[in-house]
């Protein structure tokens, strides 16, 4: 028996439920909430440990919901990269919920924050935990659920706009996501990933054709590119996060959009690699038929349109969050394009090295602009607006915000030895193995860009004289405490870089190891009837 | 209408029990169940008037009709979409206790039943019975709160 698979999901599901039945006792509710938190962290860490980084892990565990049995019933699959991006989602998770203690303080606004907080958690853990590719869908909708309400929640003019585009996008892209599932029944007659990558391996054996995968999979692309906000899919960015309350912001943009990168690497890379076209495509630096070989440079186009358009949007934004909000745009293309080149890659070696660097960049992604929104936060929570032309001086009036704020920008950019430096290294790194001029030449424009806006935001809030408003700013001691502690974090993982270097490895080589997973899974066979090897 | 609705509430009803009770093998459950006992709330809600539940048939005081957030009934609804969902959370949960997976499931089968005869009670149905209030519940809160708006 290995519960500790379902155990995140579960904690974090009766915590929503807890919150839930508490909703009348505001004070009840957010110990409760918090403590769910630190038992959802520790399932996480738990379930790390065992899969990854014990020394003696037990490598990727299965858990079949409900007693059914792979292929037929609900198979959750904990594996390195699953424990990888969640032991991401619970650290970003627990900072940004013990700062909405101190953020969302208003009795009517608590009531449901709480729950809804939780349930976004149970949908992303649910998502990097499923091993079927209807209840990935099903857990998108769950996530998405919570963070639709979290869209409106201020319920002004401009939160119900942002929400509409929000919710529209996404009901087009769960449609389009729907279809393409079913389409991938259709043709492979499985649902169980294991399974699908198994029998997409042997057309033959199974009696399947392969085609129709490609046109199914470059569907389940768009719908997870505008899930992780990847140009041209990324115009409910922008507002989407600045109706969010901040702390959630910091979750959208550090947890939920890499639920997006998540999948597409997870069903790209595990399990439509397994097919082999006839034909591929004559461009250079792609090598191979495989549905990968044709989703490789899609993939690289939008990530550099991403680098681009991000960066030139937040040079010009004129909120604190808004200029976060389109620099996301920019570092999810830094995520995509090595794992773009990856895809493109034929050799083993360089498609690991670029799944790993686009891991330890969303690592870092996810630290960064975690720290950074949370500091938007306490600037509105103590300055009481985050328009840049009203804010200035804010560095001499809270040394301390100051300095977590250039921590998280200079992880942003790059600057060693913060977290940054690696990921950015790892992806130069990619770009030049891979001999991909193009990408070093976007990669350099989008780090030129990333230094411009950080250093703009940094001038007009941080530096100089200080405004009217900064003069009388304090910043809440709770919401100092875990920004200090974020920054730490981020100072932490580039000094003792080596672990999360190998817990990244781990996991980007069970993402490319299909016969592992297949053999983790083991999903019985339906056509013989018998058991599998 | 009122006529009408008199007597279809009650078939309503009926059916959306019986459809729940026998969703473990036949199409039906605690969704389908849910959304049929709603559709009885609703044409009540249509028929007389959103105050009419409330005024009439549990005799109480409404304290305003400006805002449907204030209501019993609505906080009624809220309570028992909570439930709901505390019961299938918890309901998935037992098996746990006997060692087996979250969800897993056992059933008995009754037999010498009035009308049915023989009915397969799942353990299922205590999941199931969640999912239809947590349907009910939702779906009526978000009828009378956007039908007073």
């Amino acid at each position: 028996m290995s519960t500790f698979v379902v155990a995140p999901i579960l904690t974090a599901l009766f915590t929503a439920v807890t919150a839930l039945l508490l909703h009348r006792r505001t004070r009840l509710q957010t110990a409760a909430s918090l403590a769910g938190t630190v038992a959802y962290a520790a399932a996480v860490g738990v379930l790390a440990w065992r899969v990854a980084l014990a020394p003696d892990p037990v490598g990727a565990t299965t858990y079949q919901v409900g007693g059914w049995p792979a292929p037929f019933g609900i198979t959750l699959v904990a594996d390195a990269l699953a424990a990888f991006m969640l032991v991401m989602v619970a650290t970003v998770g627990v900072a940004s919920l013990v700062f909405s203690t101190r953020y969302v303080e208003a009795p009517e606004e608590k009531r449901f924050y709480h729950p809804l907080f939780h349930f976004l958690l149970v949908g992303v853990s649910g998502a990097f935990l499923t091993g079927d590719v209807f209840n990935l869908f099903v857990w998108f909708e769950v996530m998405l659920m919570a963070s639709y309400v979290f869209v409106v929640f201020y319920g002004g003019p401009q939160h119900t706009r942002a929400a509409l585009r929000y919710v529209a996008l996404n009901l087009v892209g769960s449609a389009l996501m729907l279809l393409a599932v079913g389409g991938l029944y259709a043709t492979t007659g499985t649902l169980n990933m294991a399974d699908m990558s198994r029998r997409l391996a042997e057309p033959a054996a199974y009696g399947i054709s392969v085609e129709p995968v490609v046109g199914l999979s470059a569907l389940l692309l768009s719908v997870f590119a505008l899930k992780a906000g990847l140009v041209p899919f990324q115009f409910w960015v922008p507002s989407a996060y600045r109706a969010a309350p901040l702390p959630v912001t910091a979750m959208l943009a550090g947890a939920t959009k890499k639920v997006g990168i998540y999948a597409l690497v997870r069903l790209y890379f595990t399990v439509f690699a397994a097919a082999e076209l006839p034909v591929s495509l004559p461009l250079p630096g792609v090598d191979g038929g495989s549905p990968l070989a044709f989703f490789a440079p899609a993939l690289f186009l939008m990530a550099v349109a991403s680098v681009v358009v991000g960066g030139f949007g937040a040079v010009d934004a004129d909120s604190f969050e808004g200029v976060l909000a389109y620099s996301s745009i920019g570092q999810i293309g830094f995520i995509a394009i090595p794992v773009a080149i990856g895809a493109a890659a034929s050799s083993p070696a360089l498609r690991r090295l670029g799944v790993l660097a686009g891991l330890v960049y969303a690592l870092n992604h996810a630290l960064a602009k975690g720290t950074l929104f949370l500091t938007a936060a306490a600037t509105r929570s103590a300055v009481g607006t985050s328009r840049l032309e009203d804010l200035g001086g804010l560095a001499s009036r809270s040394p301390l915000l100051g300095s977590v704020f250039l921590v998280g920008a200079l992880a942003l950019v790059g600057i060693p030895p913060l977290s940054g430096f690696f990921g950015k290294f790892l992806a130069f790194d990619v770009a030049v193995r891979a001999e991909a001029a193009v990408a070093v030449a976007v990669l350099l424009l989008g780090t030129g860009l990333t230094i411009a806006y950080t250093t703009r935001a940094w001038n007009r809030a941080f530096w100089g004289q200080q405004s009217a408003a900064v003069g009388a700013a304090d910043v809440d001691p709770v919401q100092a405490a875990v920004l200090v502690g974020l920054a730490l974090t981020i100072v932490a993982v580039g000094v003792g870089f080596d672990p999360v270097y190998e817990f990244a490895e781990a996991a980007a080589r069970a993402a490319t190891d299909r016969g592992a997973y297949v053999d983790a899974v083991d999903p019985a066979d339906v056509e013989t009837g018998g058991e599998s090897a | 209408m009122r006529t009408t609705a008199r007597t279809v509430v009650t078939l309503i009803l009926l059916v959306a029990a019986s459809l729940f009770l026998q969703g473990h093998k036949q199409p039906g459950g605690g969704f389908i169940g849910g959304v049929l006992a709603t559709t009885a709330f609703a044409l009540v809600y249509v028929a007389y008037d959103l105050y009419f539940l409330e005024e009439r048939v549990l005799g109480r005081e409404l304290a305003s009709r400006d805002s449907a957030f204030g209501d019993r009934t609505v906080g009624a609804y809220l309570r028992l979409f909570t439930v709901g969902i505390a019961l299938a959370a918890v309901a998935g949960l037992a098996p746990l206790a006997f060692g087996l997976p979250y969800l897993s499931q056992t059933y008995v089968i009754l037999e010498g039943l009035p009308v049915y005869h023989e009915l397969e009670v799942a353990s299922a149905l205590a999941f199931d019975l969640g999912v239809f209030c947590v349907v009910v519940g939702a779906i009526l809160t978000v009828l009378s709160v956007v039908g007073a708006e």
